[in-house]
């Protein structure tokens, strides 16, 4: 943007150029609505046709200014075409608008007399409405870009000159602005910077259309990785690369989400043996076809950084095992009075360290579970097991922890031998950790039931306490990491706020689904359903062991 | 008395698992700090069962086991692993190459002696 002072208006008019300019803005006046002007416009005003100049060096002659009037009067017209203008008064209210001005916002001459100049103005640019009123008021014409809104709501941009009129006796009369239509260009630009922008990226990317399953575009990265010159992949489509096998998962990928009605999908691949994230994202078109964007991202880096850190916490985790094992182990051999009678308060002593060395250890191992889930290295042992035996493996391993918390447990539904195919160990860690939290938000006294529903095609393992609840505010992070960290009680609790989130990983990876119901002050009952038989969608590798993908 | 010869370089889980295996009176128990020092000790001793620790600076117990097992005097005494990094598909792995069990550590000084026994009686 860029503003002109005219600090010298006064001096202009003395000059003799207020009776030249006052027959211009008649002129300009008369053009827009075809009524004689009652005030004088400044010297930029009349810049706004390119004629000041002309006019004060000959504008001496009579004959000669009737001339360069009629010229003026035509240059006017050029402009009236070209560009919209508007007149507005002291108040800023609109007084005069040309057709143009009333074609490029869609509003009647009626709609727009009398209103506010503001009332063109998106409401994003309402402040650039003050900040040119700014401007004027000092004298100063204004030029830039201005954010418009026409009547049916759409965003026009118009490059505008805006400056202030003054009347003869040197008051603030309003303003005139001309204001030319840069939409459709300012579309070009973005459209060309778009492309640009698409072509440098160092994704790759592809467009193809839904219907032919051509390629529509690619970027450079996407050409280069394919080793297509210039324009050529316009000729190929999707299927032309039916020995490619990545290709082909992209063409499946694709005629899926059509066929599911959906609009993206992303998965982990490789592209020319290049490891990547895939998107493709379905743009519809008017008439129920469209086009796929498909975006490449080469996570080789990624992948790298991963395994560092994934070797990291490993290296870490199991190198704090060993002094772990001397800890626990030596503690474990005092407790049992191998090395002689402890007296009560230090055996009381010996218990604690006992106890949260056995909690370093399942955080340990919780950290260790979540890398594996993260980087979908969890192992599973999936067996044909008897459900109900499990349970009971779990409760009785589980009687230590009870014992000490005062609570106890009743066994629902396990009269029935209930063959699921599932990781027993992997179970037992679920419903060891359902247990412990119930043992933890249960009072001394209470008791624990853990049931087992025989549905049609699931079972249905429940652990139901009689604790304080879980409040509306925290129900919906209970399944994330540290959710219970958050909350100074649960701290106090222990745990590594990993427990439920792991038990989520592991539920959904056998198929299954967790889920809990809860009443502050009646208690909560965790559930988890696991299918009777693994569905196909789980992947089993080498007969029994398998992979969270 | 069972001879057990204990593989382990952590002096600290050494003397755990002694006076725990000790404590049950029913072991004869000879350690190394190394997997070539249990090598050199099997020259002149005999055990009925080895206690391995997986993860030793020089030869891991894995190795350790693979050599003894080129002897075939000593190709069919139980060996059992002690191991940080108890994952499912490496303790398949052990039991594949042969060992007799594999103990996850932390391990519980008091059920060990036990521990080895049931190992020791497993079919090879």
């Amino acid at each position: 943007m860029q503003a002109t002072t005219h600090k010298n208006r006064k001096a202009l008019c003395v000059a003799g150029a207020c009776g030249l300019a006052t027959g211009w803005y008649a002129a300009s006046s008369m053009l827009l609505t075809g009524l004689a002007a009652s005030v004088i416009p400044a010297a930029g005003a009349i810049a706004i046709a390119g004629v000041l100049p002309t006019m004060l060096a000959k504008g001496r002659n009579s004959k000669e200014n009737d001339h360069k009037l009629l010229t003026m009067s035509q240059r006017l017209e050029a402009l009236n075409h070209h560009a919209g203008i508007n007149i507005v008064n002291e108040n800023n209210a609109l007084t005069e608008v040309n057709d143009h001005l009333l074609t490029l916002t869609g509003y009647s001459r009626e709609e727009l007399i009398g209103q506010p100049v503001k009332v063109l103005y998106d409401d994003n640019a309402k402040d650039v409405a003050d900040e040119v009123r700014s401007f004027l008021v000092q004298g100063k014409t204004w030029q830039g870009e201005t954010q418009l809104r026409r009547k049916d709501g759409s965003i026009l941009f118009t490059q505008s000159t805006i400056m202030p009129l003054f009347k003869a006796n040197g008051e603030w009369a309003g303003s005139i602005s001309a204001r030319t239509d840069v939409t459709e260009a300012n579309k070009l630009l973005s459209e060309r910077d778009t492309a640009q922008t698409l072509n440098e990226l160092r994704d790759d990317i592809w467009i193809v259309d839904s219907e032919t399953e051509q390629f529509s575009y690619m970027n450079r990265a996407a050409k280069g990785r394919l080793s297509i010159e210039s324009d050529e992949y316009k000729l190929k489509g999707l299927a032309d690369f039916n020995q490619d096998k990545e290709i082909q998962e992209v063409l499946r990928a694709c005629r899926a989400l059509r066929k599911n009605g959906e609009t993206n999908t992303q998965y982990r691949s490789s592209l020319i043996g290049v490891p990547m994230h895939v998107s493709i994202n379905f743009l519809p078109g008017s008439n129920g076809e469209g086009r796929y964007l498909i975006l490449f991202n080469d996570i080789t880096d990624h992948l790298q950084q991963e395994q560092i850190k994934s070797a990291f916490i490993s290296n870490v985790s199991h190198e704090l095992r060993s002094p772990l094992t001397s800890i626990k182990g030596a503690m474990g051999l005092l407790l049992s009075g191998s090395a002689g009678e402890i007296p009560d308060k230090a055996m009381t002593l010996l218990d604690i360290a006992h106890r949260n060395a056995d909690r370093l250890i399942l955080i340990i191992n919780d950290i260790l579970d979540l890398d594996k889930i993260s980087n979908g290295q969890l192992e599973f042992d999936v067996q044909m097991v008897d459900l109900a035996e499990l349970v009971r493996e779990a409760d009785n391993a589980n009687a230590m922890l009870q014992q000490r918390f005062g609570v106890s447990t009743k066994l629902q539904g396990l009269e029935d031998a209930m063959m699921v195919q599932t990781d027993p160990n992997r179970f037992i860690q679920v419903l060891t950790n359902l247990l412990s939290n119930a043992y933890k938000f249960s009072s001394p006294g209470s008791e624990i039931t853990i049931s087992v529903q025989n549905e049609d095609d699931y079972l249905r393992i429940a652990v139901k306490d009689q604790g304080t609840g879980i409040p509306v505010n925290e129900q919906h992070k209970i399944f994330d990491r540290f959710a219970d960290m958050t909350n100074s009680d649960r701290m106090t609790k222990g745990g590594s706020g990993l427990g439920l989130n792991i038990c989520k990983a592991i539920v959904e990876s056998l198929g299954g689904k967790i889920g809990f119901d809860t009443e502050v002050g009646v208690g909560t009952t965790f559930y988890f359903n696991l299918p009777k038989t693994l569905p196909d969608t789980v992947a089993v590798e080498e007969d029994t062991v398998r992979q969270i993908a | 008395m069972i001879k057990l010869l204990h593989v382990e370089d952590d002096a600290d889980i050494r003397e755990i698992a002694e006076m725990a295996l000790g404590l049950s009176g029913e072991f004869e128990i000879v350690q190394c700090e190394t997997g070539e020092a249990a090598l050199s000790k099997i020259e002149s001793y005999t055990p009925d069962v080895v206690l391995l620790d997986m993860m030793m600076p020089g030869m891991t117990g894995r190795q350790t086991l693979e050599k003894m097992r080129q002897r075939p005097e000593l190709a069919d005494i139980p060996a059992i692993f002690m191991t940080a990094r108890a994952q499912h598909s490496e303790i398949e792995e052990l039991l594949q190459i042969g060992a007799a069990d594999v103990i996850s550590k932390p391990f519980d000084p008091m059920a060990l002696p036990d521990q080895i026994k049931v190992a020791m009686q497993k079919p090879r």
